[in-house]
């Protein structure tokens, strides 16, 4: 059931996570989505470790959502160690946020995000970022060859 | 099938060939019947050629049955390898179905699991829907406890301006005490210069008088010799008047000697009556030296009296010290005593060394010695040493007083007590650290608070407006018009408070952020944000005329603000109009710019001017026009940060004209 994943989402808000899933579905993107609830289980996700020991490292995902504030291990330093490692640098990392006023947003991009999202409270703006950017990041945008 | 088919065909074929050696068996004793039936044997030799014939074709289709029996014995043997091959997959399938049945229950296993995991799921929910309320619960205190900085600030801030103004009042009287110093200085100089004028004057006059009296002294002196010598003369005469009568012969002589001594003694007594004059005339002279003498030492004693005035006055004024060229002290006031807390008899024969507190440079103690040695005088303000190791600080002005070739032979040190203005100022300096500190302070609370309000609270907001919108979508077409209305009224209000946040945390970046002044071409800012709202506002007619728009020094980025929302108003509350008319324009009054805009609106009522630019303030109902009653407070914040004014003029169903002022340079 760990094969291939297309979309690893990581959201400590179960509505928010719900939500983000529900526009996915939408344009038919969540079939390969894999919703992990904090940052500690994103990096065992990601570096195979822990109970996704099973898993490969090769088996990326073509891009991780990312929440900022989640409790033990937060967005940043989940993006952080996913860019200090050679095998996993250059997975696409969209960090979604609350807020345009969150002081981390240069910290982000320092670290080589690939985008930010800040999340609308409107549904249907929610619905519709959410869309555009699974669009893109599954459809548009081309990775590189394995 | 095919296998009973093969069957029947080479059973037929067995029987075929039976036959076959039947009739040639047959045929044998036609043969020999035929010699015995030769007649009939003819016609069976023709039936026997035809059988003959038909029996070589049977042989054929015979060949052909052998050889087609034999394909389909090949094809039952591959059939034959094709069922056990089958009967092998069936038991394949027999034991995977069996691992199935494993897996299932292995699936069944997890999907208890996650029913587990579910109810766990459920109990986090819970807590955080409890997290929520609290940290709901926390934004009220911090909008509590803000409000109650703001208002210490205000205190602050106020207080900050009190002492401001008493500074500068102190630096008012402060300034009109050294107006004053200065003058008196400059009249004392005056008084004093009189008063040696006066003083030279009555000592000459007083050796004037002396030189008199001692003539007059004289004068009498040899004037009563005068009258002894003639009462000598006279006795002689007696003498010789007696020794004329016995010496008669010598008396013509004598009495001649005695006529022009006679004439002689009548000059001399004229002489004496004249000297009795002249010593008359001089004793009056000298009542009236007297009298002069006394008015002059009575004008004397006035003068120095007004000067002792002046001193008395300089004295309860101001602190003073007199020194030598060399800076040695040789007079201090009872001020510069008591403000040193020295005795006189302890600065006299010091120099100001001894009140030096150390606290100014070297280089500005050489400026004040070069400015004083040129014979300029200096001012400024000193930090001194007093006695019990205190320092104080006076505001100082040194004269130096010049000698006829115009070096300094003493200076003398006019100072006044500054301390408490500078304790004032160094209290203000004081508090205006404090009060930056605590505005620092405040925007850190202020920005995590931002943050806070932005994140803890737009989350459960999204979830409110978000599952609304699902269950509306969902289940919408089960409910009736009112069930419809209510969840949109969930959903619109969830995204209002999403915009008041919005809003919110605009206003408080606003008042965070740096204005960077910068040329802003105000036409074209203008000009291009009613372009864009225009084309926002679908098919209204509305008529912008904007006139000349001056330049102006501001912040690019707040200034648009600026417009926006004032052009965004005007367009709204222009709605209720067929036509709405929107004049846009500015003008030069004094060091300011002012710029307005003015529409046809539906204005407001003047009596609620105060509470037009205040945040959330609104004066129409969100039925009339909707809104955050935010748009304007950061308009005023945006121009207050400018050092401009914002304000308006609206008459209910008429209009409004907004107006705000930036200055020229």
């Amino acid at each position: 059931m760990n094969q291939d994943i297309d979309i690893l989402l990581v959201e400590d808000n179960a509505g928010d996570a719900e939500m983000t899933v529900a526009a996915l579905s939408q344009n038919n993107l969540a079939n390969k989505l894999m919703h992990v609830r904090n940052g500690q289980e994103a990096l065992d996700f990601i570096f195979a470790e822990g109970k996704y020991s099973d898993r490969h490292i090769d088996q990326k995902p073509k891009v991780i959502l990312l929440d900022l504030k989640m409790p033990k291990v937060n967005g940043i330093e989940v993006l952080q160690r996913i860019r200090s490692d050679e095998r996993t640098k250059n997975i696409p990392i969209v960090v979604l946020t609350s807020s345009k006023e969150d002081p981390d947003i240069q910290k982000c991009y320092d670290l080589g995000v690939n985008s930010y999202v800040v999340k609308p409270v409107e549904f249907d703006e929610f619905q519709k970022a959410i869309s555009e950017l699974g669009l893109y990041w599954m459809i548009v945008n081309q990775q590189p060859h394995k | 099938m095919n296998e009973i088919k093969n069957r029947d065909q080479s059973n037929l074929a067995a029987e075929l060939i039976i036959a076959d050696k039947e009739l040639a068996f047959q045929n044998e004793e036609k043969e020999k019947r035929a010699a015995e039936l030769a007649i009939a044997n003819k016609e069976l030799a023709f039936q026997n050629e035809e059988k003959e014939k038909r029996a070589a074709e049977l042989i054929i289709a015979n060949n052909d049955l052998i050889f087609e029996n034999s394909e389909k014995e090949k094809r039952a043997a591959e059939l034959l390898i094709a069922n056990k091959e089958l009967i092998f997959q069936n038991a394949e399938k027999e034991k995977r179905a069996s691992e199935l049945i494993i897996a299932n229950k292995e699936l069944a296993f997890q999907n208890g699991e996650k029913g587990k995991r579910a109810a766990e799921l459920l109990i986090a929910n819970d807590e955080l829907l409890f997290q929520n309320d609290e940290k709901e619960k926390r934004a009220a205190e911090l909008i509590i406890a803000n409000k109650e900085l703001a208002f210490q600030n205000e205190e602050k801030e106020k207080r900050a301006a009190e002492l401001l103004i008493a500074n500068e009042e102190l630096i008012f009287q402060n300034d009109e005490k050294g107006k004053r110093a200065a003058e008196l200085i400059i009249a004392n100089k005056e008084l004093a210069f009189q008063n040696e004028e006066k003083e030279k004057r009555a000592a000459e006059l007083q050796v004037a008088n002396k030189e008199l009296i001692f003539q007059n002294g004289e004068k009498g002196k040899r004037a009563a010799e005068l009258v002894v010598a003639n009462r000598e003369l006279a006795f002689q005469n007696e003498e010789k008047g007696k020794r004329a009568a016995e010496l008669q012969v010598a008396n013509k002589e004598l009495v001649f000697q005695n006529r022009e001594k006679e004439k002689r003694a009548a000059e001399l007594q004229i002489a004496n009556k004249e000297l009795a004059f002249q010593n008359e005339e001089k004793a009056k002279r000298a009542a009236e030296l007297i009298i002069i003498n006394e008015e002059l030492a009575f004008q004397n004693q006035k003068r120095s009296k007004e000067v002792s005035n002046y001193k008395h006055a300089l004295d309860e004024s101001s602190i003073l010290a007199i020194t030598d060229q060399k800076g040695i002290i040789n007079y201090v006031n009872d001020n510069f005593c008591k403000i040193s807390k020295y005795s006189a008899d302890e600065l006299i024969g010091q120099d100001h060394r001894i009140i030096n507190s150390g606290y100014h440079s070297k280089e500005f103690i050489r400026d004040l010695w070069l400015t004083i040695a040129k014979g300029k005088i200096w001012r400024g303000e000193l930090k001194n040493k007093a006695k019990d190791g205190s320092s104080y600080w006076v505001d100082s002005t040194i004269i130096p007083f010049l000698n006829e070739q115009g070096k300094p032979y003493q200076y003398a040190a006019i100072r006044a007590d500054i301390t408490l203005r500078k304790l004032a100022e160094k209290e203000v300096e004081t508090l205006h650290e404090e009060l930056e500190q605590r505005v620092k302070d405040r925007t850190e609370d202020l920005e995590s608070f931002s943050y806070s309000v932005s994140h803890d609270l737009r989350a459960p907001l999204r979830a409110v407006n978000g599952y609304a919108r699902m269950f509306k979508s969902k289940y919408g077409a089960q409910f009736d018009k009112e069930a419809n209305r209510l969840v949109n009224n969930i959903v619109d209000n969830a995204a209002k408070m999403g915009q008041l946040i919005d809003d919110l945390l605009t206003f408080s970046r606003l008042g965070r952020r740096e204005m960077t002044r910068m040329n802003v071409a105000m036409q074209e800012i203008v000009t291009n944000l009613c372009l864009d709202l225009q084309k926002e506002s679908g098919d209204r007619i509305i008529e912008f005329d904007i006139r000349e728009l001056l330049p102006a020094k501001a912040d690019h980025t707040g200034i648009k603000q600026v417009w926006l929302n004032l052009i965004s108003n005007a367009i709204k509350y222009t709605r209720i109009r067929e036509k709405a008319i929107i004049e846009i324009g500015s003008e030069i009054k004094g060091e300011e710019i002012i710029y307005y805009i003015k529409d046809n609106g539906a204005g407001f009522d003047m009596r609620y001017l105060s509470k037009l630019f205040n945040i959330f303030q609104r004066l129409h109902s969100d039925d009339e026009f909707e809104g955050t009653g935010v748009g304007l407070a950061i308009v005023q914040r945006i121009i207050h940060k400018h050092g401009g004014r914002v304000w308006a003029e609206g008459i209910v169903d008429e209009g409004a004209i907004f107006y705000f002022s930036l200055n020229k340079s």
